[in-house]
Order: structure tokens, then C-alpha cells, then sequence
């Protein structure tokens, strides 16, 4: 089967590799102030309205077409189109700097052309998200976060109040596949998801895949977080910070050597329990509560076709108890990587890529004293190639081998201790995977992106692995020696995302993927916790699979100023995993004895209404959908809601360029409740007064909304340095939005019961912060 | 696992802004369920299955009993007994000591149907003592706790349920353990009361008497209260998706039967 697909996939490309005498011309475009390089941005040649290409996570642009004299077209959101003319009658090398048409004190009129990419690109279920409008967007406390700004999208869900979490499209929180720099981040939030791990100062470019995700991503099955780090000003050195109510930023970047290379460090510290030196309490007094993280990158390019790229994460967060307890937990990650172009057509990157999330409990008390560990940790190579075949066929294929070990836990306790010492075996797989896809430009109007991913999974010895029955007992086990496969899995996942242009201004689009997933997170929490355990697919756990169809009808209005998009889409989930009543997942030998299987249902409507260019830009987004899950164990297996199920999902964000120096924003959001379960009866058993339950996740949470205002005021411009101060509102109503409800003997009353609702951030909190460059 | 406590307790310190309110809900009503709780335990004395309903979340903390049921148990040597029903639900018999190794077979009748259930009434460990000492977390309010001290078998899986009695009154909390962590070790376990849910509990304090009985409980029994426990829990910082806990009963109803050692110690907080 897969040999005739990919039979079938090269006739495609061979049948349009005739045709007249093509030349191409290949660059890199970057930031013409900061040496930066820019991603997606467009290139198009104005004579011919069909050719256009884009630039990929590394700056560079291929574009084939026939000889002749054109007038190329550089565009990127933000920044000044420049038009080059061009006498095409041999392979050209263009290197392109643009120039940003408002650096932040000015204010942003449609300088630049708005483009009409939304139409003609195949690609849907895509969301870029552009730095500035992330750092005006006001936000909890005044920390900018580019995890909470993404949940403002339709289809992506926030999975809870003040929490990084996020639901795409009905998937569970560890169907995403976030990636900082090509590295997997395991926690990407900080402080129980307050936080996100991304400091945006460090961050140049968001992109998620909500569906027709393209084949060089896999291994998750609901969507892709792509984040790519600034690469540093190659021209001058700069000084960047801000100081805030609860954490401070720094930032310095500059050349390694002029136009040649770069680096860019960014640290981040927050000072929370500063707040907890106010208590009276001498415990509190002397606990400590905060995280930071750090990223850093460097790059270097020897000449134009070789270029050599090193980042590197790390953040921690530290909680303790003044000689009681301890807990710290945290990811690093590290990506080397090589581009080497070998010619006008070949492009390739090589990456070497560390990532490890690990996290470490301590008890101090003498009779009780403990650590307990957990770590997985990933290497993973990986190479990519991009060939632009022909003015028609872009080809991207390549493969990657990633090996995880996983500690699950590990006690570790002093003799007067009442714990014993226990290690729970480590596990060991290679995830691997090999794919092809091209993107076809089939005629004018019909564009297909069409591809194959080839997914491996390989469980390896050394360990014994034992094979449960329903009821969680040990039917077998086997031994595998070190390098012995325990178990492995193979999966074909293909990828299909067209275009179809019904004209300038409007088109219909269509995609299917299929993903799978080998990586599982077992939580039996709602909110993020540092005790997140993974395991790996096995001879009890399968693959997770998930297949997505969607379609959706795109049309732009007032000459591409206005973008209006409705996508619907419907997913199956297989091999779904849940863990049964009571189940013990920290440090146990035998966890996937605690599991239960089942599949899953998502369907929905997405719509999407934003405006990109002038003084006031902004969108709004909503989505009607259902999430459903099935396990024959729960609700005597019918479908219940999930706990991301999330029936309307509304968001409004406007940006308002005020005058030179003020900018004014504003969010306001509005969320079904979350699918709970609650009592629907109670009964006394051990003297205690308890809750009897009925369906799973059979009741709503109540609705939330919320409204947040912020404004920025830059300072006036000055020749050696520059300040700006935000100013926010998070809840400007002070909206109550329930974050937890417990049923309860009544405080107050006697015998009797009660619903009591928590509610975080129920009054408005202001914020401000400084923010200076230099 | 205590630990995840102390991470609720400090989440609960950074979420400033928290706040939180009684609120009314609509909830459903599925009433009307049979609550089997039987105890055997190894001491003399009549041994207890009560029989009961559940009651809409909104009525008083009164459950009906349920009378006219037919209750007998039986061990694995053939041995039966016959519980006689006595006030609210109770049903009881004199002549059945509880031996720590034997399985009991609770069969139990009502409106028509017939509920059974086993426990195996696990080996004695002893309870060896109680101290009291000021409350690791909470300082400032000079709250105490109790901690109990015994010495789990090494080799056997062994699992526990305490019971907390403040002056006399029973602390609205759950606290069952097994050995997973502590085979053969010379244990120590804290026992804290919480005072977030109750019009009682006021938590420990200097000059209260403290009662805890130690039970030692079969597997199954011990999945009843862990879950139990583990529902108890619910707050800020993550909860898990409530459930009636798994029983040892078939069919499936609500409660447990639970053949369990006993043994109590009381001290005087200081």
C-alpha cells in the first residue's frame, strides 16, 4: 500500500517537470535593522499572479519561473514591500532586508500592501501569531504570555482560568505538540500553568497547526505549537528589559561579528514570594515560591550557503517550605543546528536536539524524609530537505530518530526515614518517522499540499514488562534484554490539505490527517501539575490515533484588509487513555495497570472574522463545538462529554493605535463552563457524610466572561535608549469565573451540605510594567 | 500523598485574589439507592451492617434506613450468622468474632434482590503509640497534630484506615494508606484535621483529648477509602473527576463490606 502511494506520489511530480526553460531565484529575507531573519515572509513575482513562494523557519525562499523580465514582490506583515525588479535568464541568488514600516513608536498605517495569502495558501487550520500584537494583548499581572494570547483563537481553548493549558480542537492537554526551537517542551507552564515557559522577549515567531497539519510534523494528535527563538541583532548590541509587579526581564543581543553572526541571551526571574514575606506566619515567611528560565542562542553563518544555529532553554520553578519541603521542577532543551544550501532548488537543516523535564520532591522531616525523582529525557536527530522542483512542486521530505528514556520515579530516603528507597524500572523507545510532501500548485485556482509521514514506535529492554488483564492483574511478563524491542508499532499517517480559489477574493479548503501518538501524559488533574507522568505506548498501551477532516470558506473583504474565515472540522480518537477510580500514578511499578481504554469524538464550527492593517487591528473569533469521549467502564459506555468539551467559545481582541505614543488594547472573552460531574445524592458510610454520582461530566460549570484592558505609553524617542510602561486591567468587572466547586459539609449550617465555589482573580488587578531598551 | 497537600496549601497562599462563595445548583436527583455498610472486625461486641439510602444533596445529613432485609454472614469454613435488625437500619450479631485470616461473605436481601460481598479480615498490626506535636504547615495558629507510629510487616502488602477522634467527635476526614512506600518500616504518619469543611472541626489543639483508631483493612476496602480520600481532596491546584468509589458488592450498589482489625489509643494533646 505504501509503496503505491508513494508510486503514485512521484508520477504526480514527474508528469509536470516539462514545460519551458525555468530559472530560480533563492535568498534570505531578513529584519534590514536587526539582521534578523523573517519567517513566512512572501515573495511574488507581480507579472504573474500564481507564483509566489514564502520563506521557511530559516529566512529562505526558492521561486522557479520561466525566463523573462519580472518585477519581484517582498512582503512581510509589518514591514515596507519592496519591489526588485529582475531579468531572469539565470539562476539568481537575492538576499532581501526589510525595513519594519512602524517600529513601535509610530503609528502602523497600511504602508504595506495588504496580501491576500489567507486565499491562495493550501494550508488551513493555521494560526501565525504576530510578536507585537502578543505584547500588547493585556494579561494577568502584566506578564505577556504567548500561551494565554493563543487560546484567544478559535479552536484553541484555554483550560482554565490563569492556566497555560489548552485544548485544540477537543484534544486533551498532551495531544499538543509544543516545540521551542524543534525541541519537545514536556511542562510549558510555570507555577501550576499561571505561567507559560515562553518569555515572549525571546521569542520571534508562534505558529499552531490546528488540522491538515503538514507531514514534517508528527508524534502528537491534536496540534502543533511551532516557537522559534530570536536568532540576535547581527548589527548592533542591545539592551533590553522590563521590570514588573511580580517578575523582571533582561535581554542582550548582538553580533558575534558583523552580518556574519549573533547571540541572544534572555533570563526572566519572578519574585512572588516576596508577597509571602508579608505573612505573619513564620512558616510562610520562610517559604519560597518563584521560577525563572533562560533562553539563549547563537548563530553563525560561514558564507551564504552554510549557517550554523545553537539555542538553548532552561527554567526551573522552586517551591518550599521553610524545613519541611521542597519541590522543584523544570524542563532544558538544546538544539544544534546546521543549514547547508547546496543549491538555488536544495535546502537542508540538520538538527541535533537534547530535551529533558525533570522533577525532584523533598520531604525535610526527620521521621519523614524522602526524594522523590522523576525525569524523561529525549535526543532526537532529525534532517529535513526542501527542493523546490518547479515552479508547480515544492518537496519537503526527511526523517528523524528520537529516543526517550523515562524514569518514572525514584525514592530516595535517609535510615531514619519510614520510607524505603524504591526505583521504578526506566523505559527506553525510539520514535521515528520518514516523510514526503509536496506542495502542488495543480492550476491557477487549485492548490494541493499532499503528503505521507511513515511513524515508528520501538520499545526497548532492558526491563520486564508485564501484560494486564481488564481488571489490572498481571496475566504475563516478559524480559527483554538491553537493546531487545519489547514492543513496536508502525503507522502510516497521510496529509492532505487543497486550496481552491473561487476568485480574488475568495476560496474553499479541504484537509485530512491522520496522527498518532506514542508519548502519553497520565494526570489525574485538572490543572497542569509538576508531578505530569509519562509513559510510552507498550504492549498494554496503544498508539493513540487521530483522524481529522475539515473544510472551510475564506474570503477577505476591503481589499484584503478585512479576513474572514469559517472552518468545520470532525475528529476521530482512538486508543483513547484514562486511568481507573482511585488509581495511584506517582512512583508505581505497575501504572498501566490503573488504565482504561476508550476512543473519542470532536466536532465544531469555527469562525473567525480579523482585521491585520491600520490604527486599530484586531479579531474575533467563536467556536461552536462538542468533544466527546467513550470508555466502556464509564456511563455504561456511551459517549459523556470530555472534560475539554467547551460548547461556545467566544473571543474579541482589539488594538487601538491612539496617538504617536499611546496604544490601547482590550480582550473580552466568553466560555461554556466545563463539563463536570457532580452529586446527585449523598449517603453516610464510615460516619462520614458522602456525595452518590450519576453520568460523568454530566453538568456545566457556569459560563465565563471576562473583560481585560491594557495601554502602552512609549516614551519619547531618545538617541541612546528608549522606555515604554503597560498598563493592564486583567477583569476589569470583576467578573467572578468559578476556577473550582466542592460539595461540602456546611460551615454554617448544622447537618447539612453545601456547593462552595472558589473563584482566582474575582476583582479587577491592575499591573504595571516598565520596559526599557537600550 | 501529603505532598500534594502542602502544594495545595502554598498554591492557596499565591492565589491572592481568591475568594470563594456558597453558591446554589441545580443538581440532579438520583435518590433512593440501597448504602450497605458492614463491618466485621476482631473484637467482640455485636458486629454492624447498616443498611440505609441515599437523600437529594439539598435535605438534612438524615438517611433513612432500610428495614425488613434479610442479613447473614458466613465464613470459609462454613460458619454462619445471622444478623437480627434492630433501630434505624441496623442490623446485628453478638455471637460473631471477626479472626484475622478468615474471609467473610456478607449476603444481604431487600426489595427483591440479593447483594454479596467478600473481605478477607487481614493480620493484626499493632498500634504503638501517639504523640502530639505543632502543626508543620500552619504555625501561626497553634494548631497540633497527631502522629501515629507503628510497624508495618516487611514482605506483605499491608493497607490501613485511621480513624480521628477529637473529643469524642469524629474528624470529617478520610485517611487510609498501604505500605507501597514503607514495606518494613517502623512507620510514622501525621495525621492533620481539616477544618475547611465542617461546622465542627476545629482542628487539634493543647489540652484535647485525641482518640485514633487503626484499622487494618483488606485491598479492595482500602481502594474504597483511597478513592474516597483522594475525592476529598478537590481544590485549587487539581482534583480528580469524581466517582462513587469502587465496591466489593455485586451487584453494584453503594457502600462496602470491610472484614477489619481494630484497635485504638487516646492521649492527651499537650
Amino acid at each position: 500500500m505504501a509503496k503505491l502511494l508513494i508510486l503514485f506520489f512521484f508520477s504526480f511530480i514527474a508528469l509536470s517537470a516539462f514545460g519551458q526553460k525555468k530559472y530560480t531565484i533563492s535568498g534570505t529575507i531578513k529584519d534590514s535593522a536587526t539582521g534578523e531573519t523573517l519567517i513566512g515572509a512572501t515573495v511574488r513575482i507581480k507579472e504573474l499572479p500564481t507564483v509566489g513562494t514564502a520563506t521557511n523557519s530559516y529566512g529562505f525562499y526558492s521561486l522557479t519561473a520561466p525566463a523573462g523580465n519580472y518585477t519581484l514582490l517582498f512582503s512581510y506583515v509589518g514591514y515596507q514591500t519592496v519591489e526588485k525588479p529582475v531579468s531572469l535568464h539565470a539562476d539568481e541568488t537575492i538576499a532581501m532586508a526589510l525595513t519594519s514600516s512602524g517600529s513601535l513608536t509610530e503609528v502602523v498605517i497600511s504602508a504595506n500592501r495588504p496580501n491576500n495569502d489567507q486565499i491562495t495558501s493550501p494550508q488551513m487550520g493555521v494560526e501565525k501569531l504576530n510578536m507585537t500584537q502578543i505584547n500588547q494583548v493585556p494579561v494577568v499581572l502584566g506578564e505577556k504570555d504567548i500561551l494565554k494570547t493563543i487560546t484567544l483563537m478559535p479552536g484553541v481553548k484555554s483550560a482554565g482560568e490563569g492556566n497555560t493549558g489548552f485544548y485544540v480542537r477537543g484534544g486533551a492537554a498532551d495531544q499538543n505538540l509544543i516545540l521551542l526551537d524543534e525541541a519537545t517542551v514536556y511542562n510549558a507552564s510555570h507555577l501550576f500553568g499561571f505561567f507559560s515557559t515562553f518569555n515572549s522577549d525571546a521569542i520571534k515567531d508562534v505558529s499552531i497547526y490546528k488540522g491538515g497539519m503538514p507531514a514534517e510534523y508528527g508524534g502528537r494528535l491534536s496540534s502543533v505549537l511551532d516557537v522559534k527563538m530570536l536568532d540576535g541583532n547581527d548589527k548592533d548590541f542591545t539592551v533590553q528589559g522590563g521590570l514588573g509587579l511580580i517578575s523582571s526581564r533582561i535581554k542582550v543581543e548582538g553580533p558575534i561579528q558583523k552580518d556574519k553572526g549573533s547571540f541572544m541571551i534572555s533570563a526572566r526571574r519572578t519574585y512572588i514570594d516576596a508577597f509571602l514575606k508579608a505573612s505573619k506566619d513564620s512558616t510562610v515567611k520562610g517559604s519560597t515560591l518563584y521560577f525563572y528560565d533562560i533562553n539563549a542562542k547563537a548563530n553563525y553563518h560561514f558564507d551564504d550557503n552554510n549557517a550554523i544555529y545553537l539555542s538553548g532553554y532552561f527554567g526551573k520553578d522552586v517551591i518550599g517550605l521553610k524545613n519541611t519541603f521542597g519541590t522543584n521542577w523544570g524542563n532544558a532543551t538544546g538544539t544544534i543546528r546546521y543549514n547547508h544550501i547546496f543549491n538555488s532548488k536544495l535546502f537542508s537543516n540538520t538538527s541535533l536536539i537534547f530535551s529533558n523535564y525533570n522533577y525532584v520532591i523533598q520531604s525535610f522531616l526527620s521521621d519523614n524524609n524522602f526524594k522523590a525523582t522523576s525525569k524523561i529525557n529525549d535526543i532526537n536527530l532529525k534532517e529535513d530537505l526542501q527542493y523546490s522542483l518547479s515552479s508547480n512542486h515544492t518537496l519537503k521530505f526527511g526523517v528523524n530518530i528520537l529516543h526517550h528514556t523515562i524514569a518514572p520515579g525514584d525514592i530516595t530516603s535517609n535510615s531514619a526515614s519510614s520510607f524505603n528507597d524504591i526505583t521504578v524500572q526506566q523505559r527506553y523507545g525510539f520514535e521515528t518517522a520518514a516523510y514526503v510532501s509536496d506542495d502542488w500548485k495543480a492550476s491557477d485556482k487549485l492548490t494541493i499540499l499532499y503528503g505521507l509521514r511513515l511513524s515508528g514506535f520501538f520499545l526497548f529492554g532492558p526491563g520486564s514488562f508485564n501484560t494486564y488483564d481488564a481488571a489490572g492483574d498481571v496475566l504475563s511478563t516478559s524480559t527483554y534484554g538491553s537493546g531487545q524491542v519489547a514492543k513496536s508499532y508502525l503507522n502510516l499517517e497521510p496529509r492532505l490539505s487543497s486550496s481552491y480559489q473561487l476568485n480574488d477574493v475568495s476560496s474553499i479548503k479541504l484537509s485530512y490527517n491522520r496522527n498518532t501518538q506514542n508519548i502519553h501524559l497520565l494526570t489525574n488533574s485538572t490543572t497542569s501539575s509538576p508531578t505530569d507522568l509519562y509513559v510510552m505506548s507498550s504492549n498494554n498501551i496503544k498508539p493513540e490515533i487521530a483522524d481529522q477532516v475539515s473544510t472551510g470558506w475564506f474570503r477577505n473583504f476591503n481589499d484584503n484588509i478585512f479576513e474572514f474565515s469559517a472552518e468545520i472540522y470532525y475528529k476521530w480518537l482512538q486508543n483513547q487513555i484514562d486511568y481507573k477510580d482511585g488509581a495511584q500514578l506517582l512512583v508505581n511499578e505497575d501504572v498501566e495497570s490503573q488504565l482504561v481504554y476508550g476512543s473519542g469524538r470532536a466536532y465544531g464550527i469555527e469562525l473567525f472574522l480579523k482585521k491585520k492593517y491600520g490604527r486599530f487591528n484586531g479579531w474575533i473569533g467563536y467556536t461552536l463545538s462538542r468533544t466527546e469521549d467513550k470508555f466502556a467502564a464509564i456511563n455504561n459506555g456511551n459517549y459523556f462529554p470530555a472534560t475539554q468539551d467547551r460548547t461556545h467559545d467566544l473571543s474579541v481582541v482589539g488594538i487601538y493605535q491612539l496617538t504617536k505614543r499611546w496604544s490601547l488594547s482590550s480582550t473580552f472573552i466568553y466560555q461554556t463552563g466545563n463539563a463536570v460531574t457532580y452529586p446527585t445524592g449523598k449517603y453516610e458510610v464510615g460516619g462520614l457524610t458522602t456525595f452518590s454520582y450519576s453520568e460523568r461530566n454530566g453538568y456545566r460549570e457556569p459560563s465565563n466572561n471576562r473583560l481585560d484592558i491594557g495601554a502602552t505609553l512609549e516614551g519619547k524617542k531618545h538617541k541612546k535608549y528608549q522606555s515604554s510602561w503597560t498598563f493592564s486591567i486583567y477583569n476589569v468587572y470583576g467578573h467572578r469565573d468559578p476556577y473550582s466547586i466542592t460539595f461540602q459539609n456546611s460551615k454554617t449550617v448544622p447537618n447539612t451540605t453545601e456547593a462552595l465555589e472558589t473563584s482566582i482573580f474575582a476583582t479587577p488587578i491592575p499591573s504595571v510594567t516598565w520596559n526599557f531598551k537600550f | 500523598m501529603k505532598a500534594l497537600k502542602i502544594i495545595i496549601y502554598i498554591f492557596s497562599l499565591f492565589a491572592l485574589a481568591s475568594c470563594t462563595k456558597v453558591i446554589d445548583l441545580k443538581l440532579g436527583n438520583n435518590t433512593g439507592q440501597l448504602v450497605i455498610e458492614g463491618n466485621i472486625t476482631n473484637t467482640a461486641g455485636p458486629q454492624i451492617i447498616k443498611l440505609s439510602t441515599n437523600v437529594p444533596f439539598t435535605n438534612t445529613n438524615t438517611y433513612p434506613p432500610v428495614t425488613g432485609a434479610t442479613v447473614n454472614v458466613s465464613d470459609q469454613n462454613g460458619n454462619a450468622y445471622t444478623f437480627t435488625e434492630g433501630p434505624s437500619g441496623t442490623y446485628s450479631n453478638s455471637q460473631l468474632t471477626g479472626i484475622p485470616g478468615n474471609t467473610y461473605t456478607m449476603t444481604v436481601t431487600t426489595g427483591g434482590k440479593t447483594y454479596t460481598a467478600n473481605s478477607k479480615m487481614p493480620a493484626v498490626v499493632n498500634l504503638d503509640s501517639l504523640t502530639s506535636k505543632n502543626d508543620v504547615i500552619q504555625t501561626s495558629d497553634h494548631k497540633k497534630l497527631v502522629t501515629v507510629y507503628y510497624q508495618d510487616p516487611a514482605g506483605i502488602v499491608n493497607q490501613y484506615r485511621f480513624v480521628l477522634y477529637v473529643n469524642k467527635v469524629q474528624a470529617n476526614d478520610i485517611y487510609a494508606y498501604n505500605d507501597q512506600f514503607n514495606d518494613g518500616r517502623y512507620v510514622s504518619i501525621d495525621l492533620y484535621e481539616n477544618t475547611a469543611s465542617s461546622s465542627v472541626d476545629k482542628g487539634i489543639f493543647s489540652g484535647d483529648t485525641v482518640t485514633v483508631e487503626m484499622q487494618c483493612i483488606d485491598k479492595p476496602v482500602y481502594t474504597y477509602w483511597e478513592t474516597l480520600m483522594q475525592e476529598q481532596t478537590n481544590g485549587p491546584g487539581g482534583s480528580v473527576t469524581p466517582s462513587n468509589p469502587p465496591t466489593n458488592i455485586t451487584p453494584v450498589t453503594l457502600g462496602y463490606f470491610s472484614a477489619h482489625t481494630t484497635q485504638s489509643k487516646t492521649i492527651v494533646v499537650k
